[in-house]
């Protein structure tokens, strides 16, 4: 085995090697960096390049890339709190108000270095378990695994803050939203309305995108100036280095949560990150500092991420079963080269293997260092006044969002998704627990389908469910008995960002929500009764929140908005009223136009540049999202008037 | 164009066609630019990048752009999602008939339009088949039930086979479970093909197909080891449109070579008349490269003596070997009328479907 390794690791000896493994990393960096495309955008764009490519080069240029995504995608994350990926959602939580606090820094850094072990932890284990991965994988049948997407969804609990009613709410209507479409099986579409774009689901990347991205630049530019004050940078950097090394043992717990989300099918990076948050969250003894800047919070999910892409590779080359959507576009590029995973590939392919391995590896610390870098650099753009940045940001967005399917329905998605992110967060909503309760939809009721359609209950006897059962039991009886000791818990926003909105929005909201669960319910009474499971389980709770948070609402004393909270709404509101205009123009004329003019009127009529400088700012983001597009082979939405 | 003005036209203007008749014949004889000079060709792919058609087209098509005359670029548009329908409409609704357009489709494409799903709107009659691959698949049964060789399956209890969809290919080892009146069942739900090969290995289920590559690479070690045993092909079809056995695992008996061993009959009766429907679309002529039909003759005729001259190419059938998986790669001419034939269903084969399908595995059509 270890021959293997060393031929290898004497590949990358080879300029060529090295200098792909280099280009890899630099479109991993730059395409983990841009909000919204991630890992499966990476291999995707990288696919046209690599067949005049042999399969070693190949695969160092894909491992490579893949490797750094989720090192890089945490600079918007924590800078801009948009997620840079779906996956990188959860760093947002206690990232980006470091940043708002002037510690951006400190947050990358130790982002980075996390990531960077996160990784090196992934590669090791990779290594060590190639011998052994075959019984791991089929240790887990599909009864186990579904009672750790469960244990999984219990976190969702750990992440309601300090409204846990409204937590629970948050939750369900993930759940719900991530039973839209094609029941398992496809024995049902639910809540599709006979749209064609529901059939599939809402993909991850627009929820993503709108419940935290879209929903955070309109806060932003409603406050109006920068990010962050503009203060010394300091020491920063080192401080974020040295978090890491007292928190080693989070470290190397959210590696393993990584590797273990990676290995077992269906899991998936975002699942895998908010697990390793949610973990941490649940251990700690002080738990109220979480949301509102805790450096462990940064830690966790950051290691998790980059070991998530190492542990998809076990399925992946051993079973022919990719564990991820970027693992599954590998698995094409391997068969492309007509090498077919397999038991036998550790046998036959055993040089290759390694040469994944390594690439991974050396990527993780060339893409570490290189963001750790760029980061003082980095975190001064919390200096630049946020109206700036704005167009590129949300020009980026909406041109991600439209590439992972080509489909006008994820921008809609995004906006209407915005839009209640943006409630959410001022009415004092924890978000977390919705995106957790989405990803962990599919996932969870797939093995729960499956569980009952081949044991029947009698999964409910299997000694790894039991195990399982009692570490949950176990989880949430601590957690009360720890939430007991303490009064305070743990809150994802800002004490003063509850309720700004006042009281009769609060009530109307929740009102709502009350009347899409009860909606929901009375048609989930139609579908067949395991395509019922789901819906059911996430509405009817639903219902008896909503109510009893409706009877809270209406008790609260009602403090009417001040003027300053007001403009800032109405300005929050007219920002949104933009967005879809926008999304009006580019259905007309297309995405160059629609782009072009909305970037002018806004830097000049909003930003209040001069005009030959918001020409040149929009001539420039024209330019670089055209190459964009040329280079990479991207398609832009066009208009009907327009092509 | 000069023909046009060669009909209709004054003296002067016909003398002006014809000139430009003789200048066109002059520089067809010279080596003139070829239909394809220059052009790019828009590949619509109705699956997510990386899918198996897509690996597919991908792989074949630079071998096409360097034998086609006038070596034109391939680009490709993953428009993936919603079973497949909303890249199958781009194609349906913006191709031009200059040919400048083509479609890859797979059985997804095909199994919405024989289960009368009306939100396929699409009519495979007004396109013409390029090229065409077919697909086999072979099934296969853990010892551990009981059946340690074919004849075994009349008299094992209790099979469980693992699928995605029951109104995906899934359908046709469904249908072949019933065909053979086997005590077995399905167990749908799983992520992929290769998720139901991991239930196998676990035991969760104890009978798995898989297509032929995959079964070389994964099952043929399993079954080395003991741990599966080969049970028979869904076939291909000849010249004729008979089911015969697949050419890329000879050994194997198919579904309806079972049926006569289990009964001592030839296969008859309603699920044998959804097996000969089904099982072509699905398997057969599974892969196809679509133009629409009002294209140029010339257009078609350059990818047809593409595919004859690639049928010979040594590196292209080495290189692509496993993408192919083992099957050649056909000229969409010889098989149009199988193609037609095989996406053609009647009422009464489509409502014993749709009612089989509802009732044993709950599927609600819309």
């Amino acid at each position: 085995m270890w021959d293997a390794a060393l031929i290898a690791l004497e590949r990358f000896a080879n300029p060529l090697h090295m200098g792909m493994l280099m280009a890899g990393v630099l479109a991993g960096t730059v395409i983990g960096i841009l909000p919204g495309l991630g890992g499966i955008a990476c291999v995707a764009i990288l696919l046209p390049f690599i067949y005049t490519l042999d399969v070693n080069t190949a695969m160092i240029l894909l491992v490579g890339s893949l490797a750094v995504v989720h090192t890089s995608d945490t600079i918007t994350s924590v800078l801009i709190g948009t997620p840079g990926s779906a996956a990188a959602a959860a760093t947002i939580l206690d990232g980006h108000p470091l940043a708002k606090q002037g510690q951006a820094a400190r947050a990358l850094s130790a982002a980075f270095l996390s990531s960077m072990i996160g990784g090196l932890i992934g590669a090791l284990f990779l290594t060590l378990s190639l011998p052994i991965a075959r019984p791991l994988v089929l240790l887990f049948g599909s009864p186990e695994l579904l009672m750790l997407c469960v244990l999984g969804l219990s976190f969702a609990g750990f992440l309601t803050g300090g409204a846990p009613l409204k937590g629970g709410l948050s939750a369900c209507l993930g759940l719900l939203l991530g039973s839209v479409g094609a029941a398992p099986a496809d024995a049902v579409n639910r809540y599709t309305f006979d749209q064609l774009y529901l059939l599939d689901g809402i993909p991850l990347v627009g929820v993503a995108l709108g419940i935290f991205g879209i929903a955070e630049i309109v806060d932003l530019l409603a406050k109006g100036g920068q990010i962050a004050e503009r203060i010394s940078l300091g020491h920063g950097w080192l401080q974020g280095i040295k978090d890491v090394m007292q928190h080693w043992g989070i470290v190397v717990r959210g590696s393993l949560i990584g590797v273990w989300a990676g290995i077992l099918p269906g899991i998936g990076a975002t699942a895998g990150s908010w697990m390793a948050y949610g973990h941490v969250v649940a251990m700690a003894r002080d738990r109220e500092s979480f949301g509102k800047g805790d450096i462990r919070g940064v830690i966790a999910p950051e290691s998790a991420n980059n070991s998530v892409e190492a542990g998809d590779f076990i399925p992946t080359l051993l079973f022919s079963v990719p564990g991820g959507a970027p693992a599954a576009i590998m698995l094409g590029a391997l068969f492309f080269y007509g090498i077919q995973p397999g038991p036998r590939m550790v046998q036959e392919n055993l040089d290759l293997i390694f040469t994944i391995i390594w690439s991974f590896a050396i990527a993780n610390t060339i893409g570490a260092a290189l963001c750790l870098f760029l980061s003082p650099a980095l975190a001064r753009l919390t200096w630049v006044p946020f109206v700036q940045l704005a167009p590129a940001i949300v020009v980026t967005i909406f041109f991600g969002a439209f590439q992972s399917s080509e489909q006008f329905g994820d921008i809609y998605a995004m906006l209407g998704l915005g839009l209640m992110g943006w409630l959410m967060k001022q009415l004092g909503w924890p978000r977390a627990p919705f995106l957790v309760g989405f990803v962990l939809t599919k996932p969870t009721e797939q093995y729960l389908w499956l569980s009952i359609s081949r044991y029947d209950f009698e999964w409910l006897l299997r000694p790894g469910v039991i195990v399982l059962g009692l570490l949950l039991l176990a989880s949430i009886i601590w957690s009360v008995w720890e939430k007991r000791g303490q009064k305070k818990v743990p809150a994802e926003e800002p004490a003063e960002g509850a309720a700004v909105l006042g009281k009769a929005p609060s009530i109307l909201f929740t009102f709502s929500i009350l009347i899409v669960s009860a909606a929901a319910l009375y048609e989930a009474r139609t579908f067949p009764y395991l395509g019922a499971i789901f819906p059911m389980a996430a509405t009817i709770p639903a219902v008896f929140m909503a109510a009893t948070q409706l009877a809270f609402d209406l008790r609260t004393s009602s403090t009417a908005p001040g003027p300053e909270t007001r403009a800032k709404i109405r300005t929050a509101l007219g920002h949104f009223v933009s967005l879809l205009v926008f999304l009006l123009l580019i259905l007309f004329f297309g995405f160059g136009i629609a782009l072009a003019f909305c970037t002018f009127v806004f830097l000049y009529g909003v930003a209040r540049m001069r005009w030959f400088r918001a020409l040149i700012y929009t001539g420039s983001l024209l330019a670089a999202v055209q190459l964009m597009g040329w280079l990479l082979g991207l398609h832009w939405p066009q208009g009907i008037l327009f092509g | 164009m000069g023909q046009i003005h060669f009909k209709a036209k004054l003296p002067v203007h016909r003398w002006l066609a014809v000139g430009a008749l003789l200048i066109g014949l002059a520089t067809q004889a010279f080596g003139a630019a070829p239909y394809y000079e220059g052009k790019t060709i828009e590949v619509i792919i109705p699956f997510p990048v990386a899918g198996g058609s897509d690996i597919w087209i991908r792989t074949i098509a630079p071998y096409l752009e360097k034998n086609i005359p006038g070596s034109p670029k391939f680009n490709f548009r993953n428009i993936g999602g919603g079973r497949g329908i909303p890249g199958m409409m781009e194609f349906a609704l913006k191709a031009k008939p200059d040919g400048h357009m083509v479609l890859v489709s797979s059985a997804t494409n095909y199994f919405p339009v024989l289960v009368g799903d009306k939100a396929a709107k699409y009519d495979f009659r007004q396109w013409k088949p390029l090229l065409v691959n077919p697909v086999g698949g072979v099934m296969y049964a853990s010892p551990v039930s009981g059946v340690k060789r074919v004849e075994d399956l009349a008299k094992a209890k209790n099979l469980i086979y693992g699928g995605i969809s029951a109104i995906g290919l899934d359908l046709i080892p469904l249908i072949s479970l019933e065909l053979l009146e086997l005590d077995a069942r399905g167990v749908l739900g799983f992520s992929g093909r290769g998720h139901a090969r991991i239930a196998f290995e676990r035991g969760e289920t104890n009978l798995d197909y898989q297509t032929t590559p995959a079964y070389n690479a994964t099952v043929l070690p399993l079954i080395k080891e003991g741990k599966a045993i080969p049970l028979m092909t869904f076939g291909q079809l000849d010249d004729q449109g008979n089911i015969v056995r697949d050419p890329a695992v000879p050994d194997l008996p198919t579904v309806p070579e079972v049926y006569e061993k289990l009964k001592g009959k030839k296969p008859s009766g309603k699920f044998w008349d959804t097996y000969k429907i089904f099982m072509p679309s699905g398997f057969a002529v599974q892969k196809i490269l679509w133009i629409k039909a009002e294209a140029p003759a010339e257009a078609l005729r350059l990818f047809y003596a593409a595919a004859d001259r690639l049928e010979k190419d040594k590196e292209f059938l080495t290189k692509t070997d496993k993408i192919l998986g083992g099957y050649p790669l056909l000229r969409g001419d010889r098989l149009e009328k199988t193609i037609q034939q095989a996406f053609q269903i009647d009422a009464e084969t489509q409502r014993f479907v749709r009612e089989w399908v509802s009732k044993k595995y709950r599927v609600k059509f819309d």
